[in-house]
């Protein structure tokens, strides 16, 4: 452990140098092999706490598509001393907000509360650490609460989906990575509560997970009421990890799905990412914000402002919190008189242009400080303006996890600001290649009548 | 291998209370009017090396919803395209060069320029805000590439079963009132020209009245020197507010169903007109409002989610506009249980108006309101949201700072009395969107129905239909 007496997150940086962070971190791991993160900041009366267990819809079990997100609903439905809505009337009673998500490689459990709370947050998490209680009216109640949850984000949505469930099935062959996350109806029917519970032993026990507490709090205080809550839950065997490996792929990949409410076609592009923190997965950060960075971004400027062949872009690559395969993503919504085909093809060219020439410090040194500033935004907010610090508290989660580190938190944007020109170039040339990546073509049933029809060239009908 | 539920003891235990309770300090606020009428207000949050600066006008799209529905906010997506001095591609280089994000937007009442980025680069961002505000030049070209994107994007609004049934409860809730209207028609955006734009550009984006909120890692007496030097010497004349015709007062509940034929789900949206933030009733409100279906832990979402499993996302609002407000419930819910949805929301809507709350669940409610409130002091954005708050809506000096003593003195009585006049569950208007043939039947259970197609226009009534009217 160490210990650092500043009172928040300053940093020392110009603009040109690298920055250091200087967010205060403490860690320890528990007898039962529970790793605790606390990072200080009494800047206000509030905390946020997490739970990360090392489960996410990557390693469900095959077969059992949708089984980390249902699971997870399971974890709100009741634990040994909390009936079901107790977890959420405790906190929301308290005056704190709360929820849980499933990622690819984590699903977290976290609340933010005025810092009076603290206590009782680690005694309900604790709580459902030790013991799932659940029946099977919680499960048919759940599971019919996730179908109406994938309904309303997916198939009662133009564009629901586009591209997290779409594309990895065309991207990678091991089913880990390729399935589909929100899972098939037939799937979530199929769980039973001993299927719930089976996974409640093999994954979330205290030697699988991170707790982490942020804010308005005293370290040593925060780490005795750690010990005192959860250090007797007993360990479990150290889960299976799923292999998640994909073999070399050797040409691109095409898919097309349908899309039933919306009226423009829509293009996904992804990149299989390079291994988690070496050269080029920093170089590949980079990239990302070269090509999708807000409207001056390469891929906006040029096919929605110069050429206006797409309406809208975005894109982006989840590095820090990917424990394995992963792309950067290009999504390009497209005018219905353009093809597909042809926006692919001018999208190439922007690709080829970053690796024939290399990028300019001109165009690279502010992509930097842009770089450093969403870092930070990330940090403070990441999810809504009443969840303080929710990114900084999932980036320890994953930097705890996966690189066994929280302290990386002030390190590593210094691996992304030292990328050079010629870093970009190499990776460019290494990773955005036809045999890297992967595309889909989202096409709407209903294909309407161009809405330039509408339009003369005065503007008016 | 050990297991944790067979080896773990059995215990009861009971949550530990709650601790003494930290007191709130609101960051010190810097407030001063420049001598043009620009109110500035400022709050130190130095927690992260970055700045938000937000520059709000008093006029949206209400303003001009009788002739060019939208056009405040074609308006201010165009603003950000040019000024004399820099063109788009520079604007967007600038923002990047100082770590910056932009954003202009037009609601129905207001119009803004807000930037958030790096504290190092704070000059240049409100520089960059000054120069939109002051000196956009609104580009032909610019101009006509907004505008087929404003197509394509109404032609995706209108797929969305959550904006149709938005559009679709404004347009009745509102009448004649220019809030009764939330997008334009591709034909009004069709219709807008350049000059308009920037006609409104010239008559709205103006200094007296307007709010400039910065919030961030600065010294108050510094940044206040600066915001002077950025934006002192702009002078520009300040129209008056036109008057609007007030909205319709319905009679009984209705029905106004939008089709969507092969939808595998239906928006449910039921809904009265309310109150705004400056009617005295506004905190009572605000906690029934969380007790009914505001909070996760609410009788709503208890009721139709975790008890029924009919949705999963069952919410309930009080949406404060500036003349008016309007209280809405809303739930996305397989096609089978419309009626059944319909039956609870009114089922809850009643409990609220007939029974007192129980005291341990008032005292919950309260604690929620308080809480939440104090979070939103914890980040710039939420702090940003706070005091936009209080000084768009003219709210008293000291809201913030009261706000969670008027919610503790709330009572059961206080709730009862809000819910009768708020909730007025006989005369809603219930909005529903979806499958026709799987949902009709359903609905006209509860009121007279209309038909919308997707476009918003009234669908001929079936014959049996006619002849029951």
């Amino acid at each position: 452990m160490n210990s650092s007496p500043s009172k928040s997150a300053r940093t020392t940086a110009s603009p040109k140098s690298a920055s250091h962070l200087h967010i205060p971190v403490e860690h320890t791991t528990l007898a039962n092999g529970l790793r605790v993160v606390v990072s200080p900041d009494h800047s206000a009366p509030v905390v946020t706490v997490g739970v990360y267990y090392q489960i996410g819809f990557r390693l469900e079990p095959r077969g059992r598509s949708g089984f980390a997100h249902l699971f997870e609903h399971m974890m709100f439905q009741g634990s040994e001393n909390a009936g079901k809505m107790e977890h959420i009337k405790l906190i929301n009673s308290s005056g704190g907000l709360l929820n849980g998500t499933t990622n690819y490689d984590v699903t977290n459990y976290f609340e933010s509360v005025p810092s009076n709370a603290l206590e009782r947050v680690l005694w309900l998490e604790a709580d459902r650490m030790r013991a799932l209680k659940v029946d099977d009216e919680n499960l048919r109640n759940q599971r019919d609460v996730v179908k109406e949850e994938v309904r309303v984000n997916v198939l009662n949505q133009p564009y629901g989906g586009f591209a997290w469930l779409d594309l990895p099935p065309v991207a990678f062959r091991n089913w880990p990575n390729a399935h589909n996350f929100y899972g098939d109806f037939a799937d979530l029917d199929a769980a039973t509560l001993a299927d719930v519970q089976q996974f409640f032993r093999t994954y979330y026990a205290p030697n699988n997970a991170v707790l982490l507490m942020l804010g308005d709090l005293d370290p040593a205080e925060a780490f005795a009421l750690a010990k005192r809550y959860f250090e007797d839950i007993p360990p479990g065997a150290p889960p299976p990890r799923a292999d998640v490996t994909e073999l070399p792929q050797t040409e691109e990949r095409h898919g097309e799905v349908q899309e039933r409410l919306g009226p423009l076609p829509a293009i996904a592009i992804g990149y299989t990412m390079p291994p988690r923190e070496s050269e080029d997965w920093f170089a590949a950060g980079l990239i990302d914000r070269i090509l999708h960075g807000g409207r001056a971004g390469r891929v906006y400027r040029k096919l929605v402002l110069e050429e206006q062949i797409a309406v809208d872009i975005d894109g982006g690559a989840d590095l820090i919190e990917s424990n394995g395969p992963t792309q950067m993503v290009t999504r390009i919504y497209h005018k219905p008189e353009f093809t597909s085909e042809g926006t692919v093809a001018v999208f190439d060219e922007i690709i080829e242009d970053l690796q024939r020439n290399p990028v300019t410090l001109e165009e690279l040194d502010p992509v930097k400080v842009k770089f450093r500033s969403d870092f930070y935004s990330m940090l403070e907010t990441g999810m809504g303006s009443h969840m303080p610090r929710f990114g900084l508290m999932h980036f320890l989660a994953c930097f705890t996890l996966f690189d066994g580190d929280p302290h990386r938190i002030n390190t590593i944007l210094d691996g992304f600001l030292a990328v050079t020109p010629a870093h970009v170039q190499a990776a460019a040339r290494r990773y955005l290649v036809p045999q890297n990546r992967a595309v889909l073509f989202r096409k709407p049933v209903n294909l309407p009548a161009p809405a330039n029809s509408l339009v003369g060239k005065g503007g008016a009908r | 291998m050990s297991s944790p539920i067979a080896s773990a003891v059995s215990r009861r235990s009971e949550p530990p209370a709650l601790a003494p309770e930290r007191p709130v300090e609101w960051p010190k606020r810097t407030t001063r009017v420049l001598g043009n009428g620009l109110h500035v207000v400022l709050a130190e949050a130095r927690t992260f090396p970055r700045i938000s600066a937000n520059l709000y006008f008093r006029s949206g799209n209400a303003i001009v919803a009788h002739r060019a529905p939208g056009l405040a906010d074609m308006t201010a997506t165009v603003v950000r395209t040019g000024t004399a001095s820099r063109p788009s591609r520079r604007i967007e280089e600038d923002l990047r060069r100082m770590g910056a994000s932009l954003g202009t937007h037009a609601g129905a009442d207001s119009s803004s320029i807000a930037a958030v980025g790096l504290a190092e680069s704070s000059s240049g961002i409100l520089e960059l805000i000054a120069d939109l505000a002051r000196n956009a030049s609104f580009p032909d070209e610019e101009f006509e590439r907004e505008r087929r994107q404003r197509f394509e994007e109404l032609r995706i609004e209108r797929t969305t079963p959550g904006f149709l049934a938005g559009e679709r409860l404004r347009r009745v809730l509102f009448g004649k009132h220019p809030y009764a209207v939330v997008a334009p028609t591709e034909d009004q955006v069709a219709a807008y020209t350049r000059d308009e734009l920037a006609e409104f550009y010239r008559h709205h984006y103006i200094p007296g009245d307007s709010l400039l909120i910065v919030v961030g890692d600065f010294a108050a007496d510094a940044m206040l020197d600066q915001v002077e030097k950025t934006f002192g010497d702009w002078k520009a004349p300040q129209p008056e507010p036109p008057m609007s015709p007030e909205p319709p007062k319905p009679s009984g509940r209705r029905v106004h169903l939008v089709r969507m034929p092969g939808n595998v789900q239906t928006q449910v949206l039921v809904g009265n007109l309310a109150i705004t933030r400056r009617d005295p009733d506004w905190y009572r409100i605000v906690l029934a409002n969380s007790i009914y279906g505001g909070a996760f832990n609410s009788r709503l979402v208890m009721n139709i989610r975790e008890q029924k499993g009919y949705t999963y996302s069952p919410r309930s609002g009080v949406t404060p506009l500036r003349q008016h407000g309007y209280f809405s419930v809303s739930a996305a819910v397989r096609n089978e249980v419309v009626a059944a949805t319909l039956t609870e929301m009114f089922y809850e809507m009643d409990r609220m108006r007939s029974v007192p709350v129980p005291a341990d669940e008032l005292e919950s409610a309260r604690n929620y309101l308080t809480g939440v409130f104090s979070l939103g002091v914890a980040t710039q954005d939420g702090l940003i949201g706070q005091l936009s708050t209080v000084y768009l809506d003219q709210l008293p000096e000291g809201y913030l700072e009261s706000y969670r003593e008027h919610v503790r003195a709330l009572s059961a009585e206080d709730v009862l009395e809000v819910a009768r006049r708020h909730f007025d569950s006989a005369n809603a208007q219930i909005v529903v969107v979806g499958d026709r043939e799987q949902i009709i039947d359903q609905a006209a259970l509860f009121g007279p129905v209309t038909e919308y197609d997707a476009s918003g226009n009234i669908v001929p009534p079936r014959p049996l239909d006619v002849m029951e009217a």
